[in-house]
C-alpha cells in the first residue's frame, strides 16, 4: 500500500475507521439497522453474532464490496468519498489498507501463489487500470517477502505453483500473506478458523498477534469464543442487524457473550429425551470416492439419529452427496433394510426413499420465485395425477397445505413464493418436501445453516419428531452443539476416514472438536507432497 | 489409495509424463501434432517436403490470428462466435471502399482501419455482453446474426475479383522463397508476418500486462476477481474488442491471400477455431489457456484438414478425425481435471 496524504494528516485522535448510521436493505429485508462502530489502530476487535445478524453484510460494506444504503464511512476522521454515501468500492478499501480474508479465502485458484499474494498491489498502485506492465520481478519479490513472515515457502517453484494445487490450510497462509503483502492497516478475517486443525489454529493467531503488533488493526469475525478469549480485545456483538453491545473480551465470561448474541438464555438442553430405535436401516459398508472419503462403514437405526461432522476437508460434505445419489460413490455398498441399493442418482434415491435436505437450501434446494405448493409436491407429481393424467391442483394443495400445518411454517397461503419466507420458514419448506415421499433415510445437510434461533428450536422438535416415527435420520454439520443436542451418536470424520463414534451422551464439544481437528503433526502446512498436487 | 501412495514415493513414467501433462496440457496437442505428422510421414514420405510445410503455415494464418482473439475471449470465461461475421463485414467493406473510393490506399493503412473496424465491433459486443449481463454466447449469436445480415443486405453480395492492387500486392508478398531440387518453387508469403505479430501481442498482453492477469483472474471466479478491484468492465470491453480487432485483420489476410472478396466466406468457421483453441489446452469454461498451446491446435487443426487428403482419405472423413481428436482432447482434459 502506498503511503497516503490522509496518513501524514491523521492526527492521533481519529480512529482508524469510523462507520456511522450504516443501514443495508436487500429488497425488503432490513439486513443492517443504524449500525455505527468505531475500529481503534492496533487493537482486536471481534466481530460477533449469531449466523444471519448482519455481521457478514458489515463486513462487505467495511471492505467496499457492497455499498451501504445509508450512512458514512471515515478514515482516519476522514469521510470516504464515493458514488454513494458509504461506498468505499474495492480499489478505495484496498487504497485505505483494508483487506479481507473472506471464508472462501478471496483466492483465484488458476492463478499462482505469487499473483494471489501480490497483484492486488500493482492493481491499487495503477489505481484500477488495467492497461499497465506487470511488474514480474517486483510481483516474486512482494510476494516472496510477505511468504517469508507466514513461514511458506519462497523459491519459485513455490511462487509459480497454482493455488488449486494447494492444500486449504496452505491456502489460507497464503490469503494472510496478501494482506500482509497489501501492507495492511486493518486485516477482517471472515471465520478464518473453521476449517483449520487445532495447530493450524495456534499458529495462525500467532501471526494475528505479529499483525497487531506492527499497529495492524484485527476484525476478527468469529463465534468461537475460546479464540476470542485468549486473543482478548473487545467483541463488537451483533443480532439481527443491529449493534447490541460492545465489551472487553477479558473481563467479561463466555456466558454473558453468548447470551448477548441470542438474546436469550443459551439452553444447551438435548432435544433427545427417549429414543425409540428399532431395526438398522441403513447399512453402509466399504464406501469410498476418490480422494474425498475412503472404506467408511457404518450403520443407522429406524428411529435413530445419527450425526456426521468433520472439518471442511474431511469429506463429510462428499458423504451426504453420495447419500443422496448427487455425486455417488464409487466404491462400497448401501444397503438399505438389507437390500442392496444403487444411488446413483437423486431420483434413485428418492425412489429408494431417501430424503436429502442440502446444506445450501437457496441454490441446491428451493425455487425461490416458486410457490410453496410447487416446491413442495415436487418429488411426488406422480401421485397427484388424476383421471387425466394431470396434476390434480386439489390434491397437491392439499398435500401442502397438510405439510405446512404439520410443520409449523408461518405463510399466508400455500401459494405464496418461496423467497417471501423467513429463513427458518424457507428450511421447513425444504423439509415439507421431503417429508412427501415419506422418506425411510432422511439426509440432513446442515439443517440449521442460516436459521435463527426460534426456528433452530422449532427445526430440532421436527426431527425429534420424524425419529420417533421411526425415520432414520443423518445430519451432517458443522455445528456441534446442533450435534449433541439432537443425536443418538456422532460420527467424526477426518481426512476421509471415519475417526470415531461416539454415544452423543458421552461426549461434548471441546472432545469432539479434538478429535476433527488433530491432525497427523508431521505434516507442515506447506507440504508440498504429491496428494496435493492435483 | 494404497496404490496411490506407491506411486508418490516412486512416480512411473507414466504418472509423470501425466502430471506433466496436467501442468502443461499444450504438450498434449504437440504431441497429437507430432503423431500426425509421423502418420502421415510414413503413409506419403512424400509429404515431407518445405512446400507442404509453407502450405501448412500459409493456410494457417487466417485461423491463427482469429483463434488468438479467441483465446483471449475464452480466458476470461466468455465465448465469442461472432468474429467470423466480423470479419466477413470488415473485409468486404473494407475491399469495397478501398476499390471504389481510395484505389491507392497502402496496406500500412488499410491493416489498421481493418483492425479498428473489427474492434469496434467487438467493443460493442463487451458492451452488450456487460450492460445486459447475458451469457456472451448468446450476445454474440445474436451480432453474428445481425452483422451478416445488414453485410449481405445493405452493403453486398457481389463477389470482388479484382481486389485493390496493395492488398494484391501484400497476399503475393513472400517472405521466404524455397528453390526445391525438382524445380519446385514454393514461398512462405509474408502474411505469416501477421499470425506472428499477432500472437506475440496476445502472447505479451496476456502474461505480462494486469489487463492479462485480469482476464485470467475473470475467467477463473468472476466474483472473486470483482471482488479483489478487478474491473470486470474493461476486461469485457477488451477481450471482446480484442477479438474483434483480430478479426478484422484476419478478414484483410483472408482476402489478400485468396485474391477475392466474398461476403459469403467466412461464415461457419467459428466451431472450428474454438475447437482448436480447446485442443491447445484452453478450458470452454475460462481461466486457462496459453498462445503456444493456441498456435499448436491451430496446426493441429490445420493439419487435418489440409494433408490427410495426402494420404487418400477423403475429405469428407476429415471432420470425423477432427471430432475424433477434440473428443480424445477433451477427455483427456476432463480426466486430468477430475483427478
Amino acid at each position: 500500500m502506498q503511503p497516503q496524504p490522509a496518513q501524514s494528516q491523521k492526527t492521533g485522535t481519529a480512529p482508524f475507521l469510523e462507520i456511522r448510521n450504516v443501514r443495508k436493505s436487500f429488497g425488503g429485508v432490513q439486513a443492517l439497522k443504524d449500525v455505527s462502530v468505531t475500529l481503534h489502530a492496533g487493537q482486536i476487535y471481534h466481530l460477533m453474532g449469531e449466523n444471519g445478524c448482519g455481521k457478514s453484510t458489515l463486513i462487505k460494506i467495511i471492505s467496499g464490496a457492497q455499498p451501504a444504503t445509508s450512512g458514512q464511512i471515515f478514515i482516519d476522521g476522514v469521510q470516504t468519498e464515493g458514488e454513494v454515501a458509504g461506498d468505499l468500492g474495492a480499489i478505495g478499501a484496498l487504497r485505505a489498507g483494508i483487506e479481507t480474508v473472506y471464508q472462501d479465502l478471496s483466492l483465484l485458484p488458476n492463478l499462482s501463489v505469487a499473483e494471489n499474494v501480490a497483484l492486488t498491489g500493482q492493481l491499487v498502485e495503477a489505481d484500477g487500470s488495467l492497461a499497465r506492465r506487470l511488474k514480474l520481478g517486483a510481483l516474486y519479490e512482494t510476494a516472496a517477502k510477505a511468504l517469508e513472515q507466514v513461514h511458506l515457502p519462497t523459491d519459485r517453484a513455490f511462487l509459480t505453483r497454482r493455488i488449486d494445487t494447494l492444500p486449504l490450510a496452505t491456502r489460507q497462509l497464503v490469503a494472510i500473506a496478501r494482506a500482509i503483502a497489501a501492507e495492511a492497516r486493518l486485516v477482517i478475517m471472515d471465520e478464518p478458523t473453521t476449517s483449520l486443525t487445532r495447530q493450524e489454529v495456534n499458529y495462525l493467531l500467532s501471526v494475528v498477534r505479529k499483525l497487531l503488533d506492527k499497529g495492524v488493526t484485527v476484525l476478527f469475525v468469529t463465534h468461537k469464543l475460546d479464540e476470542v478469549k485468549s486473543l482478548g480485545g473487545h467483541a463488537i456483538i451483533m443480532r439481527d442487524g443491529q449493534k447490541v453491545a460492545e465489551r472487553d473480551v477479558t473481563t467479561t465470561n463466555k456466558a454473558e457473550i453468548g447470551h448477548l448474541m441470542t438474546g436469550r438464555e443459551i439452553s444447551e438442553a438435548r432435544y433427545r429425551t427417549e429414543p425409540k430405535i428399532g431395526d438398522t436401516l441403513l447399512q453402509v459398508e466399504g464406501l469410498s470416492q476418490g480422494r474425498a472419503f475412503k472404506n467408511l462403514s457404518f450403520t443407522v437405526r429406524k428411529g435413530e439419529i445419527l450425526g456426521v461432522t468433520g472439518l471442511l476437508d474431511s469429506g463429510r460434505n462428499e458423504l451426504a452427496l453420495a447419500l443422496s445419489g448427487v455425486v455417488p460413490a464409487e466404491r462400497g455398498t448401501i444397503r438399505l433394510d438389507g437390500r442392496s441399493v444403487a444411488l446413483r442418482s437423486p431420483a434413485e434415491a428418492i425412489r429408494e426413499g431417501v430424503g436429502y435436505v442440502p446444506e445450501d437450501r437457496l441454490t441446491e434446494g428451493l425455487f425461490l420465485e416458486k410457490s410453496i405448493q410447487d416446491n413442495v409436491t415436487l418429488p411426488v407429481l406422480n401421485r397427484l395425477r388424476n383421471f387425466f393424467g394431470m396434476i390434480s391442483q386439489r390434491k397437491a394443495r392439499k398435500l401442502s397445505e397438510d405439510q405446512i400445518t404439520d410443520l409449523q411454517v408461518v405463510a399466508p397461503d400455500v401459494t405464496v413464493p418461496v423467497q417471501s419466507l423467513s429463513g427458518g420458514n424457507q428450511q421447513r419448506v425444504l423439509i415439507g418436501r421431503w417429508l412427501t415421499i415419506e422418506p425411510r433415510l432422511l439426509v440432513l445437510h446442515g439443517p440449521t445453516v442460516g436459521v435463527d434461533v426460534g426456528s433452530k428450536d422449532t427445526i430440532f422438535r421436527i426431527i425429534q419428531r420424524l425419529a420417533d416415527d421411526g425415520m432414520a435420520v443423518v445430519i451432517i454439520s458443522d455445528d456441534l452443539p446442533e450435534l449433541l443436542q439432537n443425536c443418538d451418536r456422532i460420527l467424526v470424520m477426518r481426512q476421509g476416514g471415519i475417526v470415531a463414534d461416539y454415544a452423543a451422551e458421552e461426549v461434548d464439544e471441546d472432545g469432539i472438536y479434538q478429535t476433527m481437528a488433530a491432525g497427523p503433526a508431521t505434516e507442515a502446512p506447506a507440504n508440498m507432497d504429491e496428494e496435493a498436487a492435483q | 489409495m494404497t496404490d496411490m501412495t506407491l506411486t508418490n514415493s516412486r512416480p512411473g513414467v507414466f504418472k509423470r509424463i501425466w502430471d506433466l501433462m496436467g501442468r502443461r496440457p499444450e504438450l498434449f496437442t504437440l504431441a497429437l501434432v507430432i503423431l500426425t505428422v509421423i502418420g502421415v510421414a510414413i503413409a506419403n514420405p512424400d509429404f515431407l517436403a518445405v512446400n507442404n510445410l509453407f502450405d501448412i503455415l500459409r493456410a494457417s494464418v487466417v485461423r491463427g490470428i482469429f483463434a488468438m482473439g479467441v483465446l483471449a475471449v475464452l480466458a476470461a470465461g466468455g465465448i465469442d462466435v461472432s468474429f467470423t461475421a466480423i470479419a466477413a463485414f470488415v473485409m468486404y467493406a473494407l475491399t469495397m471502399l478501398v476499390t471504389n473510393v481510395f484505389p491507392g490506399m497502402p496496406i500500412w493503412v488499410i491493416l489498421p482501419l481493418a483492425a479498428a473496424g473489427g474492434a469496434a465491433f467487438g467493443v460493442v459486443n463487451g458492451l452488450l455482453v456487460h450492460a445486459l449481463r447475458t451469457p456472451s454466447l448468446i450476445v454474440t449469436i445474436g451480432t453474428q446474426y445481425f452483422i451478416r445480415s445488414f453485410l449481405l443486405t445493405f452493403i453486398g453480395t457481389a463477389l470482388f475479383m479484382n481486389i485493390p492492387a496493395a492488398m494484391d500486392g501484400f497476399g503475393k508478398a513472400s517472405l521466404i522463397t524455397w528453390h526445391g531440387t525438382n524445380g519446385v518453387i514454393s514461398t512462405l508469403p509474408a502474411t505469416v508476418l501477421v499470425l506472428v505479430a499477432a500472437a506475440f501481442a496476445t502472447w505479451f498482453i496476456l502474461e505480462r500486462t494486469l489487463m492479462g492477469r485480469a482476464i485470467f483472474a475473470a475467467g477463473g471466479n468472476p466474483g472473486i476477481a470483482e471482488r479483489l478491484g478487478f474491473n470486470l468492465f474493461y476486461v469485457r470491453l477488451f477481450v471482446f474488442g480484442w477479438a474483434g480487432l483480430l478479426a478484422g485483420v484476419a478478414g484483410i489476410v483472408h482476402v489478400a491471400s485468396n485474391r477475392l472478396a466474398n461476403p459469403f466466406d467466412l461464415a461457419g468457421m467459428e466451431l472450428e477455431i474454438i475447437a482448436a483453441v480447446v485442443l491447445g489446452g484452453a478450458k470452454i469454461t475460462g481461466g486457462s489457456g496459453t498462445v503456444v498451446g493456441t498456435l499448436l491446435g491451430v496446426v493441429l487443426i490445420t493439419l487435418v484438414s489440409n494433408v490427410l487428403v495426402f494420404i487418400g482419405i477423403p475429405s469428407t472423413l476429415q471432420l470425423a478425425i477432427i471430432g475424433a481428436f477434440i473428443l480424445l482432447a477433451g477427455t483427456i482434459f476432463a480426466l486430468r481435471n477430475r483427478a
